[in-house]
């Protein structure tokens, strides 16, 4: 039996050396009103946000960071699912689309979900960046374009294809697929010097994961940049046309407000929230949007799951959380047919895994006591490619909360019934003895013969049938035609002087793969243009 | 079964589950049963009220989750109130509605298709209650279970006794220098 608790592990945390001289305010103890000025501020400090914040420091401008969740480092990783998800996640990993339809996994700490992601990293499909071209008028972001940039970030966070041999859970999809003859490759992973011990998604203890946390948010503290952290971006000061500022808000232990106001005042502005934040900001500031698209177009790579029992131990808890992944139905059916969908494989912590094995009582128990032989796949469907699906639209609660309404319509629903019955067929191959997918009706099948037709029987409907998200992209769609989208090819928002949008919110469609190399390298392009055009 | 109808048959459920709900609330306000009357004795966000519902119905999703290591339904319940911690005023706010909403008989037969309270369920009653609710067509029932039972098993299972009581060995030993 695998069992890891006698590893030790002791590194540096580099946020907690008081020789790097880093410029670092806690919201927390911010009880005064204060006001800042810098060249540029960044509201987020994710993938967006930090690769944002590098490249403009490295010019020369003074960049202050503002960023909403506190800041926690590799001292503060306990390996500790509660913790994780408590201090690491938007709404305590407790965020779900309005309906309850869709689970939402998104960060919310220093460094954003880089600091919680399973490291996956893909460049945009050729396909994606096409279909922006072709529908929304993207300019100048063909794949070879953004190629080199896509090579700058892989080179600055040490993508790789993982090395070693995937875990037994990762090898569910290597035998499956190779069974099946379907696609499957190696993942290339951020990380260097991993431990391969499977806690990505509780803040890398080893500081191997190379989030923004320990790559570029440094990087712009070592050229003089600001971190203000535990502090709410609220709403844009907006004068005439132009942004001239931002009205901050630091936020107590418990995230309520301590009463005190941070107005930070620069020339240039940057969003780097993220889907669903950097909506929800320009909504809250009431910036023009004469269209009505803002927040509109949020995507969420609807996700479905199958869980299989295999005879031999799985340990789905450890080693690199994701190294295989196949691509046989991402672009099946075109670009824009019935749903496409990524598979790949998930780690099954206790705490998460319960939550989407669901069910009650005995049943649930018998269930999760079979964890140590459970391999869990997952299929992310590529949404917003299709009339039918148009994606989710943000709210603001009355308090200025977000809330993302993504009714689960047919398309998806359909998407998912395909998507269901390819994982079954995939682990069935790969020796499962027993497959369930992620349906509150469905019970464990003992072959795929049986599985075909009980899927056939199922009633796919929202919220019975099982879905979450880890990716949230869109809601200021970027491209030329005016009619549909919010913010230009180089990132300035189209309504307002000065405000730039840099992160994951602008992609007009899901990537169709995991985003976070699509946010670095488009951020690094953006970013870069930006750092031109201020040092002219 | 044929999707559309389904489909149209759920939207339909919804629009009267919300309604119930909106009216749910205006009485759950009139009542007294209001979000600000603050946490319990011994927590940090749930009413007293909340824990006088759920603690029944914790106890009998979670089962033998709780009794396999010696863990009481109250112990389920102080987990499902450490979990709420990490979420926003809003994420408890909506939480709070549907729990006001059941305060109420007749919600609760709405969405459960029970009226008594758990309180006043056996074992054997509330395992029923739960079959007949998981199995409901009501979108606004889907909802509720959903909306309740995933926080219950994520709040529990994080916890490290729980965690283990999986067949999960723990994570490995992390030291501060």
């Amino acid at each position: 039996m695998q069992d890891l608790t006698t590893l030790t592990i002791n590194v540096k945390d580099p946020w907690k050396d008081p020789a790097n001289g880093w410029d670092v305010l806690d919201g927390r103890t911010i009880t005064d009103n204060r006001t800042l000025e810098a060249d540029v501020i960044i509201v987020g400090t994710g993938a967006g946000g930090g690769v944002s914040a590098e490249i403009l420091s490295q010019r020369g401008l003074k960049v202050i960071l503002v960023e909403a969740g506190k800041l926690k480092s590799s001292d503060d990783f306990k390996l500790d699912e509660g913790q994780a998800y408590r201090d690491l996640y938007q709404e305590g990993a407790l965020r779900a689309t309005k309906d309850a339809g869709m689970t939402i996994l998104q960060g919310r700490t220093v460094g954003g979900t880089t600091v919680v992601n399973w490291t996956s990293c893909f460049r945009t499909p050729h396909e994606t960046l096409q279909y922006w071209h072709d529908e929304f008028g993207v300019q100048g972001l063909s794949r070879a374009q953004l190629d080199p940039w896509f090579q700058q970030m892989e080179t600055r966070l040490k993508v790789e294809k993982w090395a070693m041999p995937p875990n037994a859970n990762n090898d569910v999809m290597k035998r499956g697929c190779d069974d099946r003859g379907w696609h499957s490759a190696l993942i290339p992973r951020n990380v260097s010097g991993c431990w391969n011990i499977g806690y990505c998604g509780m803040g890398c203890p080893t500081n191997a994961k190379q989030s923004m946390l320990v790559t570029t948010i440094p990087g712009a503290l070592d050229h003089g940049s600001t971190l203000i952290h535990s502090a709410q971006a609220d709403t844009l000061i907006i004068e005439g046309d132009t942004v001239t500022g931002v009205r901050v808000r630091p936020l107590n232990d418990d995230k309520v407000p301590t009463g005190a106001t941070v107005t930070l005042k620069a020339k240039t502005v940057i969003a780097a929230g993220g889907g669903i934040q950097s909506p929800a900001l320009l909504m809250r500031s009431d910036a023009p949007d004469p269209n009505g698209l803002v927040g509109k177009r949020t995507f969420l790579h609807p996700t479905s799951f199958a869980f299989g029992l295999y005879d031999k131990e799985i340990a789905p808890y450890y080693g690199a959380p994701q190294s295989m992944y196949s691509d046989e139905f991402t672009f099946k059916h075109g670009v824009d047919g019935p749903a496409g969908y990524k598979m790949e494989m998930m780690p099954m912590h206790p705490g998460l895994s319960s939550a989407l094995i669901g069910g009650f009582g005995e049943r649930a128990r018998d269930e999760i006591e079979r964890l140590p032989n459970l391999a869990a796949s997952i299929a992310m469907i590529r949404d917003g490619f299709h009339d039918e699906n148009q994606g989710g639209v943000v709210e603001l609660r009355d308090n200025g909360e977000p809330l993302l309404d993504y009714p689960v319509n047919d398309y998806l629903l359909e998407g998912t019934k395909r998507a269901h019955l390819s994982m079954l067929e995939m682990q069935f191959a790969a020796g499962a003895k027993e497959v369930r997918p992620s349906h509150s009706h469905a019970g464990y099948y003992k072959s795929w013969k049986a599985a075909r037709e009980g899927v056939a029987q199922l009633d796919y409907a929202p919220v019975i049938t099982g879905l979450g998200s880890a990716h949230v992209m869109g809601g200021l769609t970027m491209g030329q035609d005016e009619s549909r989208c919010t913010v230009n090819s180089d990132g300035s928002y189209k309504h307002l002087n000065g405000l730039y949008i840099i992160d994951g919110s602008v992609f007009p469609t899901s990537i169709g793969a995991n985003p976070q190399l699509s946010i670095y390298g488009l951020s690094a392009r953006n970013a870069s243009g930006l750092a031109e055009k201020l040092k002219a | 079964m044929d999707q559309g109808i389904n489909r149209r048959g759920f939207l339909k459920l919804s629009a009267a589950g919300s309604a119930v709900l909106a009216t749910g609330s205006g009485l759950a306000l009139l009542t007294g049963c209001s979000s600000n009357d603050g946490p319990a004795p011994g927590y940090k966000h749930f009413r007293q009220q909340d824990v006088d519902l759920l603690t029944p119905l914790v106890g009998a999703v979670l089962g033998s989750a709780l009794t396999d290591v010696g863990a009481t339904a109250e112990d389920g319940m102080k987990a499902f109130d450490d979990l709420l911690d990490g979420g926003m005023p809003g994420t408890r706010g909506a939480l709070f509605q549907v729990l006001d909403l059941m305060q109420l008989g007749a919600a609760r037969w709405y969405i459960t298709g029970t009226w008594a309270s758990f309180a006043d369920q056996s074992e054997a009653e509330l395992t029923q209650t739960l079959t007949e609710w998981a199995a409901s067509e009501r979108g606004l029932s889907r909802m509720a279970f959903k909306g309740l039972t995933q926080p219950i098993y994520m709040a529990w299972y994080v916890k490290p006794e729980a965690a283990h009581s999986t067949g999960y060995p723990g994570p490995p030993r992390k030291i501060v220098a």
